[in-house]
């Protein structure tokens, strides 16, 4: 499935995600059931696989980390388990930092410092989707497989983030539990 | 998802987690992630002369399945040579705490950072060889 197509809006990584998503409510509403209550069962079928398909690009397209995915694999490019390059050790190093630092935070219930350490990956994690943005709107033929590489370890960054600001949500339930 | 009772054995309990003293000679680090997923995984193991293993510690940021996988790996390298201990497979690791294919990557993590550990104190020990700090050696 290629989401850009489906919801009618350019491939590219930068998009103005408030226009999408209005896109998306109005195709949802078009292809409401209530709609197709007279039609055909084939119809009716039909407009139901369609709806699915319109809420799963939506999905996809508003998820920083699933629409780099989603550009990758039109542009041929591997994504996902075993496929990717191993992170740089420097990165690592500091990403296990961090979550040392974060879970000795939540050991000694410091919501203002989980909250800090947060802004900062939540800072990062924005300069890398800025980064991405840069990276994808470059003519596709001048991208070579250094600069795809390059673009497959931003993305990879940015899920390291997300594990972390994931981690960040759990411990922010349980401190306030 | 259902994790099989030896990851949560190992998960409630798991084994060896710590860190030794990275800048000793006799100690090497593998630092590893998975790109996929983001988790983070560090695996330490002091050397003896003979070569052997006599400790092994890990952290492990992840699911119940990486840190079940890096728990395993640290009991299953102590007292192994390092030669024995590179040549641990991960499938070993899957078949032993029954991931299911979603957490094979787990698993790969885990032989990763052996590896890499192992790396890492070969790397220190050339670099002392060179120094002329170990005896005739």
């Amino acid at each position: 499935m290629d989401p850009f197509a489906t919801l009618g809006v350019p491939r590219r990584y930068e998009l103005d995600l408030l226009a999408v998503e209005k896109t998306h409510r109005e195709l949802s509403r078009a292809l409401h059931p209530d709609r197709f209550a007279g039609a055909s069962p084939s119809e009716r079928r039909d407009a139901l696989a369609k709806a699915v398909e319109v809420n799963e690009a939506w999905r996809i397209l508003r998820d920083p980390i699933r629409r780099a995915e989603a550009l990758l694999r039109l542009l041929g490019v591997p994504v996902g388990e075993d496929r990717e390059p191993k992170a740089d050790p420097d990165f690592l190093m500091e990403m296990l930092e961090q979550r040392e630092a974060l879970a000795e935070a939540k050991a000694s219930r410091d919501l203002p410092a989980v909250r800090s350490l947060a802004k900062g990956i939540e800072g990062r994690a924005r300069a890398v989707e800025g980064e991405l943005g840069t990276a994808f709107d470059l003519d596709e033929s001048a991208q070579g497989a250094a600069a795809r590489e390059a673009v497959v370890r931003k993305l990879g960054e940015l899920r390291f983030y997300r594990r972390f600001l994931e981690e960040v949500s759990a411990i922010e339930d349980e401190l306030a539990a | 998802m259902a994790y099989s009772n030896k990851v949560i054995e190992h998960y409630e309990n798991p084994k060896n987690v710590g860190t030794l003293d990275k800048s000793d000679p006799s100690v090497g680090t593998g630092l590893v992630g998975a790109p996929a997923c983001g988790d983070v995984m560090r695996l330490q193991i002091r050397v003896n002369d003979d070569g052997v293993i006599e400790d092994a510690k890990f952290k492990t940021f992840g699911c119940g399945s990486a840190i079940a996988s890096s728990s395993l790996a640290t009991e299953w390298i102590k007292g192994k040579t390092i030669d024995e201990a590179e040549s641990i497979k991960n499938s070993q690791i899957v078949e032993e705490l029954n991931l299911p294919p979603v957490k094979i990557h787990c698993s790969v993590l885990a032989e990763d950072a052996i590896k890499s550990a192992i790396a890492d104190f070969r790397k220190k020990q050339e670099a002392r060889a060179k120094n002329g700090q170990t005896n005739g050696k």
